[in-house]
């Protein structure tokens, strides 16, 4: 922090500033709209690795696993030495460089990760050099070769010096062995061995190491406070504005609105806050007076700013890095006003512009309030602010942490000597070149550092696992069946993974297409049960269209019958809620209808499978009449919007949206005589997370409604015809269906089944009970993962076990969702048929032979699956390695706020992000994208596209291209792409998934299923 | 028979506590299904005998039944004394028989109209969120740990019930209140949960200062602490007691300090929505349902003292509506579902205290079971509120925006005083915690000053 005077910054620089800097806000909307975007957003134009060093400084978090998560990793074979050794030599080059003439470079990195006993962090090193014996003893480790030759040259150098006198190395053996008597037994010599190791280690490097470590950075008032009184300001203010924000965010749960609540931020907080009230917390009296300028108007709230920054006294330079710290400093509260400020059309009541910049205002008047009491308290009012930031900064200038960095380096030291054998001698006697060498090397390399070529490493394992099983699959002929009875078009979801290879393995004659689960449909939809419109497609995308579901003219009367129905429920239900919670009602239901909870509390709890089938059965008779049309069409001309002429597509949006579809996927010929769009949806109980479950592509709602829409247009003649003039030729046999798969419960429902040709109902029934098998065998692939599923566990058992998730109150795991996604691959589904990938790989369709030759569908598709795949995987990622930081922590405190999100406890900051209950087998790696293209046409994308480029080339995600025609594999590396050599080695091939993974429940390396590569010949046909 | 149903149900909670507590201390791995098994049974056990008696009272009209497992604890009224007396295994002999000792506490337990609906209750419950737990839990760190102090709480509820002297009621109170501040700070490596769990837990001691010396004087004055014997011969409710209105109305005000501590009336209710910070299943069964609840249990069990003077009805009346109406206020501007149920609790529990403080006797235990009942699957239920919600919005076919019909400035007010629940900790912040630590810096002081002086120190 300057002591230095700033004249009072221009107000709009300010505001210029706040908006830049939202930009590292949380990017989570309202938890019921799950958005999974890369975390580190804010910061994608920035190389991956610097991004991740910077964002550990900002937010505080930790951007990789701890070293000893990864030494773990290496213990169970997912990180090998080979990868280290790789990643080693990427980073290094090939030559070898010597350092101090004592050891390679290459190897002293190779010791520092995988071979020190001890690979303490600074935190840990006082109790370890207490507790631990290493500074009597050798590492347990070292080669019996290097402990006799140290004993051996230590004793003699002993002797040496013994005779020779040299004062120096006299002076500093007698500091650890007195000498005189004549046998020394062997552990006294390995204690004199490692105690000299120690002191020459620790006497060199502090003679060299004087330049390293500044005072950390005390940027915020609160820093200075908290140094000096031990107390966080930040909790009392804290305490006040969680509050404060959830009452304001608040949707409409609590039954009293915020008075002020539509006039703004600061209009609401003076309603609540500006003025006095009795018995007030002792450091908010001054409140009422602080606030006294926003209040009325005179200040506005940039000036507001302005004046508090300046009451700081901060520079220019500081300006920004304060503004970042206090917005970040309560960043989920913060975040979601800025959601709802800019993302109007997601929320019930938004926030209106400049609230973000008003919560800062109010933060800033807090934040000197609460400082000022504790210095007041802590010195009994003698000192000032002033004071106490001049006495935090003197104190941490003081506290050296050079001292404790010296101990750490030649602490590191010593194991390396141990473990290359080097003797006191030789390090007594190194030269200070050596020993600034020496200490340059250990310095440079220091945890942040290891940390992260251990991670590279271990991204190294997978990609390899993942490279070499394409790469061996591509030498293998593409499988297509000759004559397709099926074809499947499901969400490029890491989860129709295994549902597809089900499929293919059920029915070999089943085809199947990977597609963004909105299927190039994005719509605003409501449902006939519904009363709002949901945005279906992507979050960047703001759909142009409303549709909605009606139910057929001929059970109109049924339908109103039963929405009657639903609203007397609903009303009863709405009143018995409310009345439960208030004095006089609550009474009388508490105390005549309390003991009937019983029954709803011990059935969900004891027999939930049983109590859902109850209420499923029940609810079917005010559900809406099964029969249902979606009013698709609009006439052309007429504009679009939310009320009954703007409902639906053109014709021409509908042949638009159906071609691009279509063409985006290459299912342009070979249709089959029926053809599924399958959107995903998920169900579960008591999970304010569900939305996370649900289709990403649909901003986590279920997606069935995109892919019936899609089968609608499809099977309406006149888009048949205007696609046939455009090329698209559509065999009037063929039928579209519109499905929903749920990945919780695995089951699928079609729509609009009452439409489908008796041609083809034959076809329908016998391909209901493939997908049944295709169901129970993917609910029994998902049963591995869990543990309370017996390994054993039989088909029918599994299905049963998946659905009793979905419907338990107390599972907070209903599913895994796309956790342990690690690869995705945009390609012919025939190149990948028969390759095992354990749900662990996104797959989207693209058949380069039907792209023009500047690849304008790879771009248009890629411009969408890469940042969303990219923000999924990093989501997961980000939150599996620090789940506090990055994620929302342990479900089990979660309490739903203000209907937007949840918070930890009685009262906290919102916690956007997944919960560790939903990363738990996450393996943290960047995604790998490896797509069936060329390397030019890949790099001519990227310069077209900024946003695909910036992902690409910083490293955000990483990146190979297949080529179509042989299985050569390029990966892309700094900035251009190299040929990838695949290991040899045999990659494992089944008979059937189940074979592979029976038994075990980690995860898994990728293997060929042998049935799958054979050519499609007459099996079991569909046709009847 | 029925003495043998009676140690079973306190006995099954024992067992458990003991099982759990040595593997914890012995380290021993145990698994996830060990536990949740050894709980389930360890509940069906006592339930089953709980509702064994129930089933027997009901059949011979017998209103109570006493368990006594004897003197624990034994000083003489003779000068020379024979302390500690080795726990007897003694059944049924009433200590009021021979030589009345100074003092004893005797474990006696007592099951009549009061203690076996609210241990049938307790049983229920526990059992019901045990297994809940044992999946919502799932491998959490904390999964043992969780149980271990369940099964604490489940002791403490069961002894506190099932209490036939004031002693044994205020060991299973300790037990609970222990457990309870445990469960607040379960997540300790948060500071909130810690510091609020520091908050229960010194609440809890105040009440429980105040329990400990109501339970004193009453001891004093009726000579044990047996309730049978405060209430005379008549079986609760009837109960009646010859104490001097004066100190009836002394040692009543002191139970109802203690009763409104662990109930959280006013002005100790800032501590409810805080304790909303463990896991989901214990704050519904702690503060939604059974130890919000024992406050008011501790009422009923001494409302012989209540019948006696109408003062201390009055003040109970006076406290319960207080308390009310400062709930259904706080309750209304809640935006978080964890609060708001906190506060609805609240509102129903102070509604059970005017209620006792009215007379009656019956209806608030059915009140309680009810509340209880209700209040826990509510909890349990909080993460659905999205869904909920949104289902409750499409069956009415939109949002109705709620408008205040008070006039701006009063409803301003209103608000305010919601929005800081009153400033109740505050205040309390102020006029106990400042002075009292301020009372213990200046007694350091001073000493500090006196030991210098003493050791010839200058300073």
């Amino acid at each position: 922090m300057s002591v230095v005077s700033e004249p009072v910054p221009e107000a709009a620089v300010v505001a210029a500033e706040i908006r830049e800097l939202a930009e590292l806000l949380p990017l989570q909307g309202p938890i019921t709209a799950f958005a999974f975007l890369n975390p580190l957003q804010g910061l994608e134009h920035l190389p991956v690795f610097d991004a991740l060093r910077q964002a550990h400084e900002i937010f505080g978090c930790e951007p990789y696993l701890r070293e000893s998560e990864y030494r773990d990793l290496v213990a169970r074979g997912r990180i090998t030495a080979e990868d280290v050794q790789e990643i080693l030599q990427q980073e290094l080059g090939v030559e070898r460089r010597s350092v101090a003439g004592l050891i390679e470079l290459h190897e002293m990195r190779l010791s520092q990760l995988l071979k020190l006993v001890y690979p303490v962090s600074l935190n840990e090193l006082d109790w370890v050099l207490a507790e631990a014996d290493s500074l009597r003893r050798f590492q347990s480790t070292i080669p019996l070769e290097h402990r006799e030759r140290l004993l051996n040259e230590t004793r003699h150098w002993l002797q040496m010096v013994e005779t020779s006198g040299e004062s120096a190395a006299l002076q500093l053996i007698r500091s650890v062995y007195r000498g005189g008597r004549r046998e020394v037994s062997e552990q006294q010599m390995e204690s004199i061995c490692a105690g000299l190791l120690w002191k020459i280690c620790l006497q060199r490097l502090e003679s060299v190491s004087a330049a390293a470590g500044s005072a950390a950075g005390l940027i915020r008032l609160r820093d200075a406070v908290l140094a000096v009184t031990g107390q966080d300001p930040d909790e009392l203010v804290h305490d006040v504005l969680s509050g404060f924000c959830a009452g304001w965010l608040d949707q409409g749960y609590a039954q009293w609105q915020m008075p002020n609540r539509d006039s703004g931020f600061v209009a609401a907080f003076c309603a609540v806050y500006g003025q006095s009230s009795t018995g007030q917390r002792r450091w908010l009296r001054g409140l009422p007076e602080a606030l006294q300028g926003l209040c009325r108007g005179a200040v506005s709230p940039v000036e507001s700013i302005c004046q508090s920054l300046s009451g700081l006294a901060v520079g220019d330079a500081d300006r920004r890095s304060l503004i970042r710290q206090s917005l970040l400093a309560l960043r989920g509260w913060a975040g979601m006003l800025w959601q709802t400020e800019t993302r109007p059309d997601r929320v019930f009541r938004s926030s209106p512009n400049g609230t973000l910049t008003e919560f800062l205002a109010v933060r800033l008047i807090l934040d000197r309030l609460a400082a000022e009491w504790l210095i007041r308290e802590h010195s009994g009012g003698r000192k000032t602010v002033g004071d106490t930031v001049l006495q935090a900064v003197s104190q941490t200038a003081q506290q050296q942490p050079l001292e404790l960095t010296a101990r750490y380096q030649a602490f590191v030291l010593l194991q390396l000597a141990e473990l290359h054998g080097w003797s006191p001698q030789q390090l007594f006697e190194l030269s200070e070149e050596g020993w600034s060498e020496l200490a340059g090397a250990a310095v440079a390399f220091d945890q942040l550092e290891r940390r992260r070529v251990l991670h590279l490493a271990f991204e190294q394992h997978l990609s390899r696992q993942a490279l070499d099983a394409v790469s061996r699959r591509a030498t293998l002929p593409l499988v297509v069946p000759q004559t397709p009875q099926v074809q499947i078009v499901t969400c490029i979801d890491a989860r129709e993974e295994s549902f597809r290879r089900y499929l293919e393995e059920v029915c070999p004659e089943i085809e199947t297409f990977g597609n963004a689960g909105f299927f190039c449909v994005p719509m605003y939809y409501r449902g006939a049960a519904e009363a709002t419109f949901t945005a279906l497609c992507p979050v960047v995308i703001r759909p142009q269209n409303w549709i909605v579901e009606d139910v057929v003219y001929s059970l109109e009367d049924s339908h109103r019958q039963r929405a009657v129905a639903r609203r007397i429920l609903g009303r009863f239900s709405q009143r018995f809620d409310s009345g439960s919670r208030s004095s006089v009602s609550g009474a009388l239901l508490t105390a005549l209808l309390g003991p009937l909870a019983t029954v709803p509390l011990l059935g969900r709890i004891l027999f939930p499978h049983f109590m859902a089938q109850m209420h499923s059965t029940a609810g079917q008779f005010v559900a809406p009449p099964a029969v249902t049309r979606l009013r698709l069409e609009r006439p052309e001309g007429v504009p679009a919007g939310p009320h009954d002429d703007g409902i639906g597509f053109t014709l021409t949006e509908m042949v638009t949206m159906s071609e691009r579809s279509l063409r985006d996927i290459g299912l342009t010929s070979g249709f089959a005589p029926l053809v599924i769009f399958m959107g995903h949806g998920s169900s579960c109980m008591n999970n304010p997370h569900e939305s996370a479950y649900h289709c990403g592509a649909c901003s986590g709602s279920p997606g069935g409604a995109n892919g019936r829409a899609l089968a609608a247009m499809l099977n309406d003649p006149r888009v048949r015809r205007r696609l046939r003039e455009r090329g698209l030729d559509i065999p009037d046999e063929t039928w579209f269906i519109g499905g929903l798969h749920n990945t919780a419960t695995e089951e699928i429902t079609f729509f609009d089944l009452e439409l489908l040709p008796s041609s083809h109902v034959g076809r329908l029934r016998k391909l209901r009970g493939v997908l049944a098998e295709a169901c129970q065998r993917n609910a029994q692939e998902r049963c591995r993962r869990f543990d309370s599923a017996p390994l054993e566990i039989d088909q029918q058992a599994a299905l049963l076990h998946v659905r009793e998730r979905s419907e338990d109150l107390a599972q907070t795991r209903p599913e895994y969702g796309n956790c342990t996604n690690a690869v995705c691959f945009v390609g012919r589904r025939g190149r990948l048929r028969g390759l095992f990938l354990d749900r662990r790989s996104f797959m989207m369709s693209y058949d380069r032979a039907q792209d023009t030759t500047d690849s304008m569908i790879l771009a248009r598709i890629l411009g969408a699956v890469i940042p969303v795949c990219e923000g999924i995987n990093l989501l997961y990622t980000l939150s599996a390695i620090d789940n506090r930081g990055w994620g929302s922590g342990t479900k089990l405190p979660h309490n739903v706020t203000s209907l937007l999100g949840v918070m930890d406890g009685a009262s906290s900051d919102l916690r956007p992000g997944l919960p560790w209950q939903g990363v738990d087998i996450h393996e943290p790696v960047r995604l790998l994208f490896i797509i069936e293209t060329t390397a030019e046409s890949m790099l001519q994308i990227m310069d077209r596209n900024p946003n695909v480029a910036a992902i690409c080339r910083n490293g955000w995600a990483q990146l190979a291209v297949l080529d179509p025609q042989s299985s050569r594999i390029q990966r892309f590396l700094n900035g251009r792409f190299e040929d990838y050599e695949p290991r040899l080695g045999q990659l494992s091939e089944v008979a059937a998934s189940r074979e592979w993974y029976a038994g075990r429940r980690d995860h898994l390396p990728f293997a060929l299923i042998r049935p799958q590569l054979a050519v499609v010949g007459a099996h079991e046909a569909l046709v009847e | 028979m029925l003495t043998f149903a009676g140690i079973l149900v306190v006995l099954s909670p024992a067992v458990l506590v003991a099982l759990f507590g040595i593997s914890t201390l012995l380290r021993t791995p145990v698994g996830e299904t060990v536990y949740s098994r050894c709980t389930a049974a360890a509940v069906s056990t006592g339930l089953a005998a709980a509702v064994w008696i129930l089933v027997a009272m009901l059949m011979t009209d017998d209103r109570q039944v006493e368990v006594s497992l004897g003197d624990w604890v034994r000083i003489p009224a003779a000068a020379e004394q024979h302390a500690g007396e080795p726990p007897g295994g003694a059944v049924g002999v009433s200590p009021h028989a021979l030589d009345e000792p100074h003092f004893h506490f005797t474990m006696k337990f007592m099951f009549d109209r009061l203690s076996v609906p609210f241990v049938i209750m307790t049983f229920v419950l526990c059992g019901v969120i045990s297994a809940f737990a044992s999946r919502y839990l799932h491998r959490d760190g904390g999964f043992q740990r969780f149980f271990l102090f369940l099964s604490f709480f489940l002791l403490g509820m069961i002894l506190s019930s099932a209490a036939g002297t004031i002693e044994t009621l205020f060991f299973g109170w300790e037990l609970v209140g222990l457990s309870s501040a445990l469960l607040v700070a379960f997540f300790h490596d948060r500071r909130g949960p810690v510091v609020n769990g520091l908050r229960v837990w010194s609440i809890y001691r105040l009440a429980d200062a105040a329990f400990l010396i109501g339970a004193m004087s009453l001891h004093h004055l009726s000579g044990s602490g047996d309730f049978s014997g405060l209430a005379g011969q008549g079986v609760w409710p009837e109960g009646r007691v010859d104490i001097p209105q004066q100190s009836v109305l002394l040692v009543g005000c002191l139970f109802l300090f203690a009763a409104a501590g662990k109930s959280a009336l006013v002005p100790f209710s800032g501590w409810l929505p805080r304790a909303m910070e463990g896991p989901t299943p214990s704050s519904a069964v702690f503060y939604g349902a059974l130890s919000v609840h024992l406050g008011a249990f501790l009422l009923l069990r001494i409302s012989p003292l209540l019948d006696r003077s109408p003062v201390l009805s009055g003040l109970v009346v006076l406290l319960g509506a207080v308390t009310c109406v400062f709930a259904a206020m706080a309750a209304r501007v809640q935006s978080d579902i964890k609060s708001s149920l906190a506060f609805a609790s609240l509102i129903q529990v102070s509604i059970i205290v005017v209620e006792i403080g009215l007379g009656f006797r019956y209806l608030p235990l059915v009140h309680i079971i009810g509340h209880a009942c209700l209040r826990t699957l509510q909890l349990v239920r909080a993460p659905s509120l999205l869904k909920d919600y949104n289902s409750m919005i499409n069956a009415l076919g939109g949002v109705a925006e709620r408008r205040s019909a008070l006039e701006q400035s009063r409803y301003q007010r209103m608000y305010r005083f919601a929005m800081n629940r009153g400033n109740l900790d505050s205040i309390l912040d102020e006029f106990v915690v400042r002075p009292f630590t301020a009372a213990l810096l200046w007694s350091d002081r001073l000493e500090r000053r006196w030991t210098n002086w003493l050791s010839g120190e200058n300073k």
